[in-house]
């Protein structure tokens, strides 16, 4: 799926590079905006069925999220920087997932916790399921299981960590993926991914 | 008030005997399913006064409805309400015969209250149309769900999946 | 990208609810201030929201602070398992049951596999049974803790330290299933005719341990909370459910208990070895919030009784009937059946029609939690919208078991 980046919805920011080469300042910068980031997120509780109650477990005393700074579970998305979907998403709540996302603020990722929210799980030919959560928004790490353990949710949680360091907030770096382009600020804006 | 459980114990036998007599022409097919069930048959005609007469019978009152389904046998479709005497602490199970063309019956929320909801999935899943219903609405299903899915012709339709 | 701010067009529920309100103002039930239009306010509640307890929709109108009415919407968690039953066989469901309830997975396999053990007309074996008592009622623990810790949690957000607390020994609970059946929470244990694992060296001491500590535990939770007094006031004499309640709405479980009314199917039809068992019933008379959390307390020192009784009087002998080894692909014969039990919140029934082939033809659930949500409309209106949040967390509902 896409790389979350802000380009993706459109905005667009003017970068440092286009004054300067990136040098050790903002490659320092990045690093310690790209840290503060990773070790301070935000998750968005969108527990949907039997994987909520292990990221509720994952959240209290046993498993605690909070050693990796993630205890802020806040209910509104406006506050939010992780989505974990947890449980099964089906056409009814489907919409609702998508406008919850779009009230998310960049930068935002997205976590499909469970078997059902990566591809529709044990329920996947039913009439109503939706077949994991990718259809509607794009999903940054995948945690298989039904219901993952808590501590398989903390090693996806551990990979997306890895992934925000991996973020250049302040100057541009080669792509970190094949085939992904570096972006200049007057090519048109790329096309949106449904 | 207390409600208490039991207070008429009766053997299956003799509640079906009692059931038999007292509604024979309405209440058909009675029979005794062990331990705790009887199982009888009516037609959609009668339901509304029959369920009237079965809730406040003095002996064994079926005064709760424990749940509404609604089953597509090919040949008809079938409602079936299981409801629980608090007196003789049995169950009752009542098939109610539709046809498939016009599967129609008379509501019985006036009766037990508890119907309101069972007959709106029975509605939703099965088609079951519930006449004099408050508010027959879709239940589980979204609005515009096209269809009712536990139908033994459903087929999953593209308008249902928007997001496949 | 701007779609987020758009007010998305109202669906049949709001419709509803604004329906309700014209009718009320024609009917001249307007605003008691003389002069000021009718001053109803629809606002909706989830279906992500903290204090729903899963993805339950409440559309509320309010006056105010004051729940006029509220229309709940359900179906966000449809994940059609009822049609699933019939293109999966009777063994292939059993890990789908699981999942009807999530909090209490062995009480719902419990359920499914005992009708279908009735269809066929077989009974599991003795030390089967008693195993099956033993994880039920640690289930039903572990589910009272969850059903408690939430409903305290929702009371002041995740102010409290209850929730920690009995989480914290959830996971004692789920280490003891864990080490027995694999999982934490989908278990997958029950079979036609017994039970999956027997149970491993040293599991009956490691249990007899962890419930000689419970009572302990519970007096601790207890202590938390039974003094405070903004608890008792926002608990009790709110959200009672009167008898006649019970008996139009089919309520069941924990919250008819506390209002006086002795249901228990484990001793109105006692199914399993629990006969034998000797535990009490617990009731209480007022019926409000109050007394359905303290009933929920009591019962988890009743369940730790049953426990300790099963795990004295645990006979020996084989666990699933040696018919039903292999394969596990069954046959019940044509007919139909209904068999309801004891789930933490209530009666959890199962009906199966079957037509003699591997499918079953039609499986119906009967929910406890749908009836007792089917109650919300009279439970709520007249109360101030915190009043609603403390009543929605004591009926204690879990919306895999709505939806299915």
């Amino acid at each position: 799926m896409s790389d979350a980046s802000p380009e993706r919805s459109g905005l667009r920011y003017p970068k440092l590079e286009h004054f300067s080469e990136p040098n050790v300042i903002t490659t320092t910068a990045d690093f310690i905006f790209s840290w503060a980031r990773s070790h301070s997120v935000f998750p968005f509780t969108y527990g949907l069925a039997c994987c909520a109650i292990e990221m509720l477990s994952s959240g209290f005393a046993r498993f605690d999220v909070a050693r990796y700074g993630m205890e802020v579970f806040r209910p509104t998305p406006r506050q939010c920087d992780l989505m974990i979907v947890a449980g099964t998403l089906n056409e009814k709540m489907a919409p609702v997932l998508k406008r919850l996302y779009d009230q998310m603020a960049e930068p935002k990722w997205v976590i499909s916790m469970g078997a059902c929210a990566t591809s529709g799980g044990p329920f996947y030919d039913g009439y109503n399921v939706v077949n994991g959560v990718d259809k509607i928004v794009p999903v940054d790490v995948y945690i298989p299981g039904c219901p993952p353990r808590p501590e398989a949710l903390f090693q996806g949680l551990l990979e997306l960590q890895g992934k925000i360091q991996q973020h250049r907030f302040v100057a541009e770096k080669p792509a970190i993926a094949a085939g992904v382009p570096a972006v200049a600020v007057d090519a048109p804006a790329p096309a949106e991914e449904s | 008030m207390a409600l208490e459980i039991g207070t008429n114990p009766m053997e299956m036998d003799t509640i079906a005997a009692r059931l038999v007599a007292d509604f024979g022409d309405e209440l058909r097919d009675v029979r005794v399913q062990e331990p705790d069930t009887i199982v009888a048959r009516c037609d959609k005609s009668v339901l509304k006064d029959l369920a009237g007469r079965l809730k406040s019978h003095p002996e064994i009152g079926y005064e709760t409805l424990n749940f509404v389904a609604g089953v597509d046998k090919v040949s008809h479709i079938e409602s079936i309400y299981h409801v629980y005497s608090w007196k003789t602490n049995t169950y009752l199970e009542l098939h109610v015969e539709l046809p498939r063309a016009k599967a129609e019956v008379d509501t019985v929320t006036g009766v037990w209250p508890a119907a309101n909801w069972h007959e709106r999935e029975a509605w939703d899943m099965v088609g079951i149309k519930y006449l004099g219903h408050p508010d027959l609405r879709r239940i589980l299903l979204k609005d515009d769900f096209v269809g009712h899915p536990l139908r033994k012709d459903y087929v999953d339709l593209v308008e249902n999946h928007p997001h496949v | 990208m701007f779609e987020q701010f758009d007010t998305p067009e109202p669906d049949e529920a709001v419709k509803l609810a604004l329906r309700r309100i014209d009718e009320a103002t024609a009917r001249g039930e307007g605003s008691d201030v003389e002069g000021l239009a009718f001053n109803e306010v629809v606002v909706n509640m989830g279906p992500q929201h903290p204090s729903t307890h899963g993805v339950l929709r409440l559309v509320v109108t309010l006056d105010g602070e004051l729940v006029k009415d509220v229309i709940p919407v359900i179906g966000y968690l449809h994940r059609c398992k009822e049609k699933l039953a019939e293109k999966r066989t009777y063994f292939q469901y059993i890990p789908i049951v699981d999942r009807t309830e999530y909090v209490a997975g062995i009480n719902c396999e419990w359920g499914y596999v005992m009708t279908v053990e009735k269809l066929m007309g077989i009974r599991p074996t003795r030390r089967a049974e008693f195993i099956r008592v033993i994880t039920g009622e640690l289930s039903r623990i572990a589910s009272h803790l969850v059903a408690v810790g939430t409903f305290t949690a929702d009371l002041a957000p995740l102010g409290t330290a209850m929730v920690f607390y009995m989480f914290r020994d959830r996971e004692g609970i789920l280490d003891l299933l864990e080490e027995l059946t694999g999982a934490r929470m989908m278990f997958n244990y029950f079979r036609f005719g017994g039970v999956r694992y027997d149970l491993p060296d040293g599991w009956v001491e490691k249990c007899r341990e962890f419930m000689k500590r419970m009572p302990k535990m519970i007096d601790e939770y207890e202590s938390l909370v039974d003094d405070n007094a903004v608890f008792l006031q926002r608990c009790m004499g709110k959200g009672v459910i009167t008898q006649q309640d019970v008996m139009d709405y089919g309520i069941t479980g924990p919250n008819a208990r506390a209002s006086a009314v002795a249901l228990d199917l484990r001793r109105t039809r006692p199914y399993s070895v629990y006969p034998e068992l000797d535990f009490e019933v617990c009731t209480l008379d007022h019926g409000d919030i109050f007394d359905r959390y303290k009933v929920r307390m009591m019962e988890l020192r009743e369940s730790v009784r049953i426990v300790e009784q099963c795990l004295d009087m645990l006979p020996k002998g084989p666990i699933q009937l040696g018919s039903l080894r292999a394969p596990y692909v069954i046959t019940p014969p044509p007919g139909s059946c209904y068999v309801g039990q004891e789930n933490p919140r209530g009666e959890f029934g199962t009906y199966i029609e079957s037509d003699g082939s591997r499918y079953p033809y039609r499986l119906k659930f009967r929910d406890p939690c749908f009836c007792n949500l089917q109650l919300f409309p009279k439970l709520l209106s007249g109360n101030k919208i915190a009043d609603a949040v403390a009543i929605s967390g004591s009926i204690d509902l879990v919306l895999g078991g709505i939806d299915r």
